[in-house]
């Protein structure tokens, strides 16, 4: 049954190739030799990284030092962004995101975003959570219902949530906004979430949920994820990687990272010496 | 894929088009007026049709001999200029210290309705204005004249001063409520009082804004039309003192329109072209006065130190106007209502009329509806597309933008009759040559435009960008997250942008009277026949004397209709809000 529900899935039915194709993304990203310009400003500089898959990697750095625009590059948001030019290597799995073969709107569903303020649509819990699968071309009522259902589960909230369906997700608290957001962008099963500062905006007890829940989602999926709060990089990420000023200054284990530092900055960074 | 690839071009297609046809309206209505206006000009002398003071068109001698016309316009642009100078002494005047009452001396709670009051105002259709002036304030003054007729420059004015009310308020109170509250505070701390701190120190910074709103009022006058031509006597003439019988440019247009031969209608055409070019130079004004004030920021600019302290005096003429507005405001829809709600009969709204039959506005009813529906059809889908257009497909500040909004601005600022001077020669003559519900209609459309398109792209403003990114996030392309996202959001502020288009066009006369009909008529037969809206009857229902009573009680019938739309556009707007944002949210929203 569950092995059944996956084939049909999701996007599967929109466009010929897909149906007979795998997905074609995967759930590693691999980066080199990145460069970011917004305008004249060099925003990232010759940046490589290898990210790999089930795990959750952690972006940490001051203001303004690259993170979250390096997020960004991954599901090619930043395309959005007026005069910012990318160059370099992007892949995931094996795919080059940047080639003009690749269709924007399928790696962002292979690639979904949690955003730093909860962002739900002005629409019933229900349409929030469904809106990603009816862009992909799920219209059955029994299909959505069961895709609602799962991806609340899977973001915890099913239970908090279920009696709520239909009212409007603005009504809901900033955690649970957040959480749903979540939900959301789990409904298209994404092989890969960026989350932006996802608890920036929340309180402790919502943080600790959504914490909590990435814990849990790095069985199925990648999580990138851009914090503020060193705590809960060494919280909650496996590994980490250290921004300054558009350089990465260091990538490594988690726990090595925070114990032995081999950069003299990232070492000032997390004893609090700056930032 | 590719279908949806397809899907995203042909989107772009369309409501780029729309902009398209925007930018081509407001070419095709210069190009043309001006195009054809040239012949005339040519023949009458551009000299002698500016400074000729006589207007006398062609017409045949008592032995059928052609006499050939003179076409000077002089009197109508002093005509012009006389009113509209004394529209702004008696609506700027009062218009400012209203402001200042409302937004420096009043209580929160006289300001919000008093505040909304003076929004209704702007909205009562011209020609109720017009009727007001025509049976209530010409008979006044008739006692005092010393021709015994009321009409002339003295009641024009003051009508077109009550009309700029609203304008010259809200605008003047926006910019006085804008002043750094430091200000009022540091001069307070000086030792000044209150109204000293607002006279002295709040008002001077306060002055670009005051000035644009003047010049929006100046521009409102000089295009008036229906109003005038009920009060002014309209002779071709210099105004003769306060009483003499005079006639704007708008009013020799709109007069002469239904019968004008071939170098007359040039003159007329040509008239148009003096109409805009007024209108072109108070854009003008406008603009510098408001890039003076973006530089300057609303109040950081040098103020000079006043020398003589008028405060006291201008508190007391804050609430002495304030007063008077408030009477004027009072007298002018409770005189209409109170002598025309008894009229209000079954068989004025809903029996047919028969030519020489009584008078009935049930065939206006109709033809007032069916005039909504074309124009609305034709203008919300093309409204809406273009702000869709301009908000979602380009970058800010782009060129094609700025070409874009400054055609809508044109478009907005263009007097009505010269929409009406443009679809008796295009619309009316495509759709069978004679005025029908059709041309009405397309005349209509494109002077909704501006109001849709503003509205439509206000609230597509106010919609987050976090809900575009959350959708295209979600792997949404373009066109979904318009349609999905976006334009449900913003669904509130369009849907109060159609009422008021509908408000629009129920209001509307003078582009009307020669694209669909300026007669009473029987239950139109379609919408290739004419017909004659509610406002058109009321003008027709004004000029005989026969029908007081049906008059007051279709000018009242009219006034209900705008006000309750006026007053929907509100309540829907706000109810969808909370509909959509969520029970809890509204108060949410503000705490962010």
């Amino acid at each position: 049954m569950l092995k059944e529900k996956k084939d049909t899935d999701v996007g599967r039915k929109n466009g010929t190739e897909t149906n007979v194709k795998k997905a074609p993304f995967g759930n590693s990203i691999s980066v080199k030799r990145a460069d970011l310009f917004y305008g004249d400003f060099h925003a990232l500089k010759n940046i490589s990284i290898e990210i790999p898959s089930n795990r959750i990697t952690a972006f940490i750095g001051p203001s303004g030092c690259g993170k979250s625009t390096f997020l960004k590059c991954f599901n090619r948001m930043n395309d959005l962004v007026e005069g910012c030019r990318i160059s370099g290597e992007f892949r995931i799995g094996d795919v080059d995101i940047y080639s003009d073969a690749t269709d924007v709107n399928e790696l962002r569903k292979n690639v979904g975003m949690v955003f730093q303020k909860p962002n739900p649509f002005p629409m019933s819990v229900y349409d929030n959570i469904a809106y990603g699968p009816r862009t992909f071309g799920v219209r059955k009522r029994s299909q959505l219902d069961e895709i609602v259902e799962r991806s609340l589960t899977q973001a915890a909230m099913w239970d908090e949530l279920k009696d709520r369906l239909n009212k409007s997700a603005l009504g809901l608290s900033g955690g649970q906004q957040q959480r749903l957001c979540i939900a959301r962008a789990l409904a298209v099963q994404p092989q890969i979430i960026l989350m932006d500062e996802p608890t920036s905006a929340l309180d402790p007890i919502s943080t600790g949920k959504i914490e909590d829940l990435c814990s849990q989602l790095k069985e199925q999926v990648t999580v990138v994820i851009v914090t503020h709060n060193m705590q809960q990089a060494v919280r909650i990420s496996d590994k980490t990687a250290f921004f300054l000023l558009g350089d990465l200054v260091e990538y490594g284990d988690t726990e090595k990272m925070f114990t032995m530092p081999h950069d003299k900055r990232t070492e000032d960074y997390i004893t609090g010496r700056f930032g | 894929m590719v279908s949806a690839k397809v899907k995203e071009t042909l989107s772009k297609v369309l409501f780029t088009a729309a902009a398209i046809i925007c930018i081509v309206a407001v070419v095709t209505i210069f190009v043309f007026i001006v195009a054809k206006s040239i012949p005339a000009l040519s023949k009458i002398g551009v000299f002698d049709f500016i400074f000729g003071d006589v207007w006398r068109p062609d017409k045949e001698d008592v032995y059928d001999q052609a006499i050939n016309g003179k076409y000077g316009i002089l009197p109508m642009i002093v005509g012009s200029i006389f009113s509209t100078v004394g529209a702004i002494i008696v609506g700027g005047v009062l218009g400012f210290f209203t402001a200042v009452f409302l937004a420096r001396f009043s209580s929160p709670k006289v300001k919000k309705i008093f505040g909304t009051v003076i929004n209704l105002l702007a909205g009562i259709p011209s020609v109720v204005y017009g009727f007001f002036g025509m049976y209530v304030m010409i008979p006044l003054f008739s006692g005092i004249s010393p021709t015994a007729d009321g009409s002339g420059l003295l009641v024009t004015s003051l009508v077109l001063g009550i009309m700029i009310l609203p304008t010259v308020v809200a605008l003047s109170k926006t910019s006085l409520e804008a002043v750094p509250q430091s200000y009022y505070e540091g001069a307070r701390a000086l030792g000044a009082r209150h109204e000293q701190a607002v006279f002295r120190t709040v008002v001077p910074a306060a002055k670009s804004g005051i000035t644009a709103s003047v010049i929006l009022g100046v521009g409102r006058a000089i295009g008036e039309t229906m109003a005038v031509i009920m009060i002014a006597g309209n002779s071709p003439e210099y105004p003769d003192g306060l009483f003499g019988s005079f006639r704007t440019l708008t009013a020799n247009i709109v007069l002469e329109m239904g019968y004008a031969g071939e170098v007359q209608m040039g003159a007329l055409l040509s008239t148009g072209v003096i109409l805009l070019i007024f209108i072109a130079i108070i854009n003008l004004l406008f603009g510098l006065v408001m890039s003076d004030r973006k530089q300057h920021g609303s109040g950081r600019r040098h103020l000079r130190e006043i020398k003589y302290d008028f405060s006291k005096a201008g508190k007391v003429l804050s609430w002495v106007t304030a007063g008077i507005v408030a009477v004027v405001l009072v007298l002018i829809i409770g005189f209409v209502f109170i002598k025309g709600i008894p009229h209000i009969t079954p068989q004025l709204l809903f029996s047919d009329y028969k030519y020489g039959g009584e008078p009935s506005i049930g065939p206006a009813i109709v033809a007032t509806l069916m005039l909504i529906v074309i124009s609305i059809l034709i203008a919300v889908p093309l409204g809406i597309a273009t702000a869709v257009y301009l908000n979602e497909y380009t970058r800010r500040g782009s060129r094609m933008v700025k070409i874009v909004r400054s055609a809508i601005d044109v478009l907005s600022g263009i007097p009505s009759i010269v929409y009406g001077l443009f679809g008796a020669l295009t619309f009316v003559v495509w759709f069978g040559n004679t005025t029908s519900i059709l041309a009405g209609g397309f005349t209509v459309s494109i002077m909704l435009l501006p109001v849709v398109v503003r509205s439509t792209e206000e609230s597509l403003k106010s919609v987050p960008d976090s809900f575009r990114e959350g959708s295209l996030a979600l792997g949404a392309g373009k066109v979904r997250t318009i349609f999905k996202v976006v334009l449900p959001s913003a669904l509130p502020g369009i849907f109060s942008a159609i009422i008021l288009a509908v408000g629009r066009v129920v209001s509307e006369t003078a582009p009307l009277i020669w694209t669909m009909g300026s007669v009473i008529q029987p239950m139109p037969t379609g919408f290739l026949g004419g017909g004659a809206t509610l406002a058109v009857a009321l003008y027709a229902l004004s000029n005989e004397y026969r029908y007081m009573n049906e008059a007051y009680a279709t000018a009242c019938v009219l006034m209900i209709i705008v006000l309750a739309l006026n007053t929907a556009a509100g309540i829907i707007a706000y109810r969808l809000q909370r509909k959509l944002q969520g029970e809890k949210n509204v108060k949410r929203k503000k705490r962010y």
